[in-house]
């Protein structure tokens, strides 16, 4: 297609479009009514959903901890929020699922930008000046090729990353016997790590068996937070921190019942620390989901 | 008496020429409703105004939630738990408010997708996709910002980690972070803060961006459909 002077773009332009209005109709009430239907449509959709999900679980429970999970349209009630609760896998509502399976795949620490920041920064920029971008002047799809692929790919990806992150798996695996490792899974750890010796599968931070820290940078990362990861201190005493500090260095890329090659570092305070703090910590849970 | 008074039809046309003399709000009207649309437009056209809909219905239960919700980690999940389980309706009113956001994320995409489709966003009608992309990363934040209000498990973790991630850019990150939460954690201040973005500071620059966006279509006029026939010919100039 020859390329057209703005002057000759915006003349036909105006050709086509005077005409096109010249011999169109009004607004009122061709326009309004197709408008209206649809309009009409969208807002029952909306009731019917809210109704179905009133009618499906009803009212709140009394108690701040009751929870009503699952159900056609997802989890409804939950947990009043607690920053001490055990045993919670966070997800985002759906239409963040792209972002969180995004994350997934740039789960390594050095990687992690691109898929927090670096991605979702190009897609904003590409969606904001795409008119600026696609300088074809034609708008049918038979002659816009490399549009038309853009427009079946980015959706399908879209779709994809939504697919993969609503079937993200939480912390379902099973937490060993060893002093520290309920605590780890059932507690905030566990919403962003991996440590297959806790059964955990958190998928926002470092997965441990491969970071694999010693004994004094857990401890630093617990007690003051490091990047994304928030400080501890005010959540678990000092006890508390040394034993998860204490466990982590030690099991973290454990061959089965062989501690990880940090072991060493935490000989001196683990697993007595989790003795003194007791509980969780003291390593007679089993199950990661939590007492 | 009564021979000095005008008939009836021009008495009850006194405020409203009164109206319009002052405003020009009757004329401006009737352009509204009878300028033309080209002959061809199709229902695919409908979502944009669908998409008003939803905002009126979100701001209209957004504001009746906004006179029961208190935003207090201490109370925010009870007084949701009030609004639902005892004010009248107040689970309809919730519901609304909830599914409602979800719908309107799945219109904007199609609305974006039709636009993209029928080449809509081309000359001259550049500036109106780009008031639509702004309004849709918006939409994403009020999303975001209202998660948090609920402060129930999910909406505490989640907002965590959203927040964590923000902290994840280079150099400016940790500081967005900060200042989302107000703090290195979750507390009083970050509940108002998210809800005096999701109520005050974002629903006012979408508005404002809706209006600057309708104005533009107004203005330009609807697209035809690229399959359009409606082509002038020759001597028809």
């Amino acid at each position: 297609m020859p390329r057209l002077t703005a002057r000759e773009r915006r003349e036909g332009y105006q050709r086509e479009y005077s005409f096109q209005k010249r011999h169109g109709k009004p607004f009122f009430p061709n326009a309004v009514f197709h408008d209206t239907i649809v309009s009409l449509i969208v807002v029952a959709l909306i009731m019917g959903m809210a109704i179905l999900w009133h009618a499906q679980f009803g009212a709140i429970p009394a108690e701040a901890t009751a929870e009503r999970i699952g159900g056609l349209l997802g989890p409804a009630y939950e947990a009043k929020a607690d920053p001490g609760v055990l045993g919670y896998d966070p997800r985002p509502d759906w239409y963040f699922f792209f972002l969180f399976e995004l994350l997934r795949i740039f789960k390594t620490p050095e990687l992690l930008i691109v898929g927090s920041i670096i991605i979702p920064t190009i897609w904003m920029v590409l969606l904001i000046g795409w008119p600026f971008i696609d300088r074809n002047p034609d708008r049918r799809l038979s002659r816009r090729p490399i549009a038309l692929a853009l427009g079946v790919t980015v959706p399908i990806v879209l779709l994809t990353l939504t697919f993969y992150g609503s079937k993200a798996p939480g912390a379902a695996g099973q937490a060993s016997t060893e002093p520290g490792a309920a605590a780890f899974a059932g507690g905030a750890c566990s919403t962003c790590h991996t440590l297959a010796n806790a059964g955990t599968a958190g998928n926002v931070g470092p997965v441990l068996d491969s970071a694999n820290p010693d004994y004094a940078t857990a401890l630093n990362f617990i007690t003051n937070g490091k990047g994304g990861m928030p400080s501890f201190k005010a959540t678990y005493t000092a006890d508390e921190i040394s034993c998860l500090a204490g466990y982590v260095a030690t099991w973290a890329a454990a061959k089965g019942t062989t501690p990880g090659p940090q072991a060493a570092s935490a000989k001196a305070t683990y697993p007595a620390s989790c003795t003194k703090a007791g509980g969780l910590f003291a390593g007679t849970a089993t199950n990661a989901v939590g007492p | 008496m009564s021979t000095l008074l005008p008939p009836p039809g021009e008495i009850a046309m006194i405020p409203v020429d009164w109206v319009e003399e002052r405003s020009g709000a009757i004329s401006f009207g009737k352009f509204m409703l009878f300028r033309n649309v080209p002959k061809d437009i199709s229902w695919l056209q409908t979502l944009g105004s669908a998409l008003i809909t939803v905002f009126i219905l979100q701001s209209t239960t957004g504001i009746l939630l906004a006179m029961y919700y208190q935003p207090d980690p201490d109370t925010a999940w009870s007084t949701i738990q009030w609004i639902t389980n005892d004010a009248t309706l107040g689970w309809l009113v919730r519901g609304m408010h909830k599914w409602g956001s979800s719908v309107m994320v799945v219109l904007l995409f199609l609305h974006m997708g039709r636009t993209f489709l029928f080449g809509a966003y081309k000359y001259p009608r550049e500036m109106t996709w780009i008031t639509g992309a702004i309004i849709f990363i918006l939409v994403m934040g009020m999303s975001f910002t209202g998660y948090l209000l609920v402060f129930d498990e999910r909406a505490y973790w989640a907002t965590i980690v959203g927040v964590n991630i923000n902290g994840t850019a280079p150099i400016l990150g940790p500081a967005l972070s900060y200042i989302l939460m107000v703090g290195p954690e979750i507390s009083t201040h970050t509940l108002s803060r998210f809800y005096a973005l999701h109520m005050l500071v974002l629903p006012s620059v979408i508005g404002g961006l809706i209006f600057v966006h309708m104005l533009l279509v107004v203005r330009l006029g609807v697209t035809s459909p690229p399959w359009s026939r409606m082509q002038p010919t020759e001597g028809d100039v």
